[in-house]
């Protein structure tokens, strides 16, 4: 291999860079979390499991990731609930409608979840649910809609119809070819697009800001009003967990399904 | 030969529940919202638009849409600085170890914002990691303070936004075939010129993506004003926030959602128009 | 080697195992099929031959009920199936690419329309072996689709589609995908299933030597029409019209007038190429002397000779041997066309060679329409 010429080992240099860049933040959290010193200092004066320990006494941590993945959970099914079959419609329906409708049912993504958050906060409270979990279900099930739909449009639209005409004149009714060819089929999409919508609403705190109360709090909103009042490693710690809780999440989807099933069909 | 009526399956009655779902819980509320931003108390006087008058004319609000907008192209542009190399060498260079660097670059997403911010913080303190270090080495005598200044809230917002930038270039630079920078380096030119003007002209596509994405997500941030500017950054986003928090005047809040929305919109309108052209369906 | 009766239970009903009639069908104002009448004979495999985009694979998606006809009606073994479902229909298909389904095993995709049917777990997988033998694939249940070769998967897709017992094969371009070799043994092998079976199969193909080497009555179409239907010998013999005769392999079309007959239901005639050369014709429907006519005369049937009266006069251009057969190119004077003639021995001819064609009585047929 011939010697890479300047602009070529500076770009080299670049990546390293950028890579550095990226994981620098993430991974000092990850070590200030062992920290046991009850400041950020560095040098850390050594290593203990002290706010681990501490993130588990402190309740409103613990019930608040509750909430958040319980949330998080129920949005994502309840939006794949409501997305999977609109998905399947629009994917093959040549209707001049139908480009229209799929921009609507994306459209959530584009919106500032602030002002979402918002508007749907007078909203709920003018239809008395206020604060309270089926606030945050109804909001989080609006943003996970897209995420949904967006896969679940490209999975299906990569399947080719011969198989369920196949499937027809083998004697499925319309009933039999979803449940045993066209959901077999699209599921990659329809668990990516959820996965997805359950990773944003873990961390979507915008969203979740204004339908705060002492037993709707989301982890985000916790750890929030924690760092105002707080600056110790117990949030590092507690990040970590839920950084550990989304890799946990993503690694079990790709022994379950396998991570390249989730692009290929 | 392909047919151009597929079998269809579902029934376009199957859209009914989501879309009636998001009319009830989407449309109607950010409609509401409009409705909201006119003054209640007929006695400040002003008209329907008093709020909106307020935003462009009182020189404090003035400055926060100017700052907002400061920050939003600042970001979009050391973003696609920052973002550009990187997509064109993951399509060009990275071989085998694309993965690996895909997986960087969509890595930090596993992460909750807060989580990234507070690294920042870590980093940036008068007593973090960077000042220590550079402590070490005898660069500097004095610690000095990086965090709560305007230059942490732009690393914090580029580390957030970046990605997005990479992964909308990336997508489009998949597409240009190798072959037409082989040609035109075969014709004479070299890699750089090459670069000017072949490949980048071809990418517009990708970079006009990621520059409304990283400026329309930009718009939407607070928690990095909020986390780690110490009060010297205010955007719209931010002040949303606050209103929110403090004075809770609803209807000035509703009209600041509202002109963030119709950016937002602008921006959703003018991606759908370069998707179109493109000849993506969405 | 048993013989199965097909199943479905059309033997007890009246009527053909699938009829059309009067169907027709538009798509977006342009008339894809013409008012089509076509009945299929128990047990034969009927080929639907013409060029790409002439209406066969509607014909067949109609049959099968993907699509609903504008107007006519379409009957499956007696019953009038025109507003039902594609399930409901009973039929079995084949696809071009075979559409086996990527997530099942071969045994999967093989057992599916008895699965659909509830069929029980013992007679499933009897049924499922049985298939498989039948397509020699004994063993492959727990394959994947994706570690098959495209012949393998050709043979589970018609496995799959016999499982059921339908009472008739749909089959559209089975072998378009497979390369020359793999498609010849095909041909034989899946001809060979199909007699064993004695099901009724409609065969799609735009390939003339295979309609004519698998099937037992071809319907050559174009333009949303079915022109001829026939034995092979008969639409390659007696082609009716200039289209058939040239669709179905080479053709020399002479201009030509009946001049007398020439014994029982033979008429000469008179080349308006060249009026001095004569031959003979057959045709079952009397001619009158004077009457213009069109002739189709396969190369094979041509013969070269010396250029003696009344044969007609051409001049060698070239010729190319063809594995089993030489094939001249000749030019007649007064024939715009090029004329082609096959023997199977090489003939004592030079290049630019002046010689004289002939063809026996049987050789040449009057088309129904002009040249
Ligand atoms: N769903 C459809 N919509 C519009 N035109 C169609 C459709 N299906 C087939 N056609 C047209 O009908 C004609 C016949 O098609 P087809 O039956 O597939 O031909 P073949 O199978 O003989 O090649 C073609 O011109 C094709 O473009
Ligand atoms: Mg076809």
């Amino acid at each position: 291999m011939k010697r890479p010429s300047l602009p070529v080992a500076l770009l080299f240099g670049y990546m390293a860079l950028f890579l550095l860049f990226i994981m620098l933040p993430i991974a000092v959290v990850v070590v200030v979390s062992f920290s046991s010193s009850s400041y950020i200092v560095f040098p850390m004066p050594g290593l203990s499991w002290r706010w681990y320990r501490h993130i588990v006494e402190y309740r409103p941590f613990m019930t608040s990731l509750a909430t958040s993945i319980e949330l998080a959970l129920a949005s994502a099914t309840l939006g794949a609930l409501l997305s999977v079959p609109a998905a399947l419609a629009l994917a093959r329906s040549r209707h001049k409608l139908a480009g229209l409708l799929a921009n609507l049912l994306l459209a959530p993504i584009s919106v500032p979840a602030i002002v979402l958050g918002f508007a749907l906060l007078y909203f709920l409270s003018a239809l008395s649910l206020g604060l309270s979990f089926t606030s945050l279900l109804i909001a989080h099930t609006v943003a996970a809609i897209p995420y949904v739909v967006r896969t679940v449009l490209a999975t299906y639209r990569a399947v080719p119809s011969d198989l369920e005409e196949s499937a027809s004149i083998l004697g499925a009714s319309r009933g039999q070819i979803l449940l045993h060819v066209t959901l077999p089929l699209v599921r990659p999409g329809v668990f990516a697009g959820a996965m997805f919508a359950v990773l944003t609403s873990l961390d979507n705190l915008p969203l979740s800001y204004f339908f705060g109360s002492a037993t709707t709090n989301t982890l985000p909103v916790v750890m929030l009003s924690y760092m105002e009042n707080q600056f110790d490693p117990s949030i590092a710690a507690i990040s970590t967990v839920q950084m550990l809780i989304a890799l946990a999440t993503l690694l079990l989807l790709d022994r379950v399904y396998g991570i390249e099933r989730l692009t290929a069909v | 030969m392909r047919r151009v009526r597929p079998y269809r399956l579902a029934r376009p009655s199957w859209c009914v529940p989501v879309i009636a779902y998001l009319l009830v819980f989407f449309v109607i509320p950010l409609i509401a919202n409009l409705l909201r931003s006119r003054p209640v108390d007929a006695a400040i006087g002003g008209g329907p638009f008093f709020y909106y008058v307020k935003l462009l004319t009182d020189p404090y609000y003035a400055g926060v849409l100017l700052e907002t907008t400061k920050v939003a192209l600042i970001t979009t542009f050391v973003c696609l600085l920052v973002g550009y190399p990187v997509a064109y060498f993951m399509v060009r260079f990275a071989g085998r170890w694309n993965a690996l660097i895909v997986f960087c670059v969509v890595a930090p997403l596993l992460t909750s914002i807060i989580m990234r911010t507070f690294g920042w913080r870590v980093l940036l303190a008068r007593r973090g990691v960077l000042n220590a270090w550079l402590l070490d080495w005898g660069l500097i005598t004095r610690p000095f303070e990086l965090a709560d200044q305007p230059i942490a809230v732009y690393i914090g917002l580029v580390h957030v936004l970046v990605p997005f930038m990479v992964l909308s270039i990336n997508a489009v630079l998949q597409g240009i075939d190798v072959q037409l920078e082989d040609s035109a380096r075969v014709l004479g030119a070299g890699r750089l010129r090459t670069f000017w003007h072949v490949t980048l002209p071809l990418s517009v596509d990708g970079i006009a993506t990621g520059c409304i994405l990283v400026f329309v997500l930009t718009n939407g941030s607070f928690l990095t004003m909020l986390l780690l500017g110490g009060g010297r950054i205010t955007t719209l986003s931010l002040l949303i926030y606050q209103q929110f928090s403090t004075t809770q005047d609803v209807g000035f809040a509703a009209a600041m959602g509202n002109v963030l929305m119709l950016v937002a919109l602008l921006g959703f309108l003018l991606q759908f128009r370069l998707l179109r052209r493109r000849g993506v369906k969405p | 080697m048993s013989v199965r009766p097909h199943g479905g239970g059309n033997n007890t009903t009246a009527g053909a195992p699938v009829e059309l009639a009067d169907v027709s069908k538009s798509f977006g104002g342009v008339q894809v099929l013409k008012p089509l009448r076509l009945a299929l004979v128990p047990g034969e495999m009927l080929a639907l031959l013409g060029p790409s985009g002439c209406g066969k694979t509607t014909t067949l998606r109609l049959i099968a009920g993907f699509e609903a006809p504008d107007t006519g009606s379409i009957r499956v073994a007696g019953r009038d199936v025109t507003g039902l479902p594609p399930n409901k229909r009973g039929l079995g298909m084949v696809f071009q690419n075979y559409s086996l389904f990527p997530h099942m095993t071969v045994g999967e995709n093989v057992a599916f329309g008895l699965r659909m049917r509830r069929t029980g777990r013992a007679e499933k997988a009897r049924r499922v072996r049985e298939m498989l033998a039948t397509v020699r694939l004994d063993g492959y249940e727990d394959r994947l689709i994706h570690q098959l070769s495209g012949g393998q998967q050709q043979r589970i897709a018609l496995a799959r589609a016999l499982a059921t017992s339908p009472s008739v094969l749909l089959l559209d371009e089975p072998l378009g995908a497979l390369d020359k070799n793999l498609r010849e043994r095909m041909q034989f092998e899946l001809r060979d299933i199909q007699r064993r079976l004695g099901i009724t199969s409609i065969l799609v193909t735009h390939d003339q030597e295979e309609a004519l080497t698998m099937s037992d009555r071809v319907a050559v179409m174009a333009h949303g029409e079915v022109l001829q239907v026939g034995r092979p010998t008969e639409v390659y013999d007696r082609p009716l019209t200039r289209f058939v005769s040239e669709f179905l392999g080479t053709a020399n079309i002479f201009a030509a007038v009946v001049t007398g007959a020439n014994g029982p239901n033979r008429w000469s005639v008179a080349l308006d190429a060249q009026p001095h050369a004569a031959g003979t014709v057959e045709s079952p429907a009397a001619l009158a002397p004077g009457q213009r006519v069109t002739l189709a005369v396969r190369p094979e049937r041509l013969s070269l000779g010396p250029p003696t009266d009344g044969t007609v006069r051409a001049t060698v251009r070239d010729v190319v041997f063809r594995g089993t057969y030489f094939a001249y190119e000749l030019t007649a004077s007064g024939q715009p066309q090029p004329v082609f003639a096959y023997t199977q021995l090489r003939q004592p001819v030079a290049a630019d060679a002046a010689v004289g064609l002939s063809w026996e009585p049987g050789g040449a047929v009057i088309l129904q329409d002009t040249a």
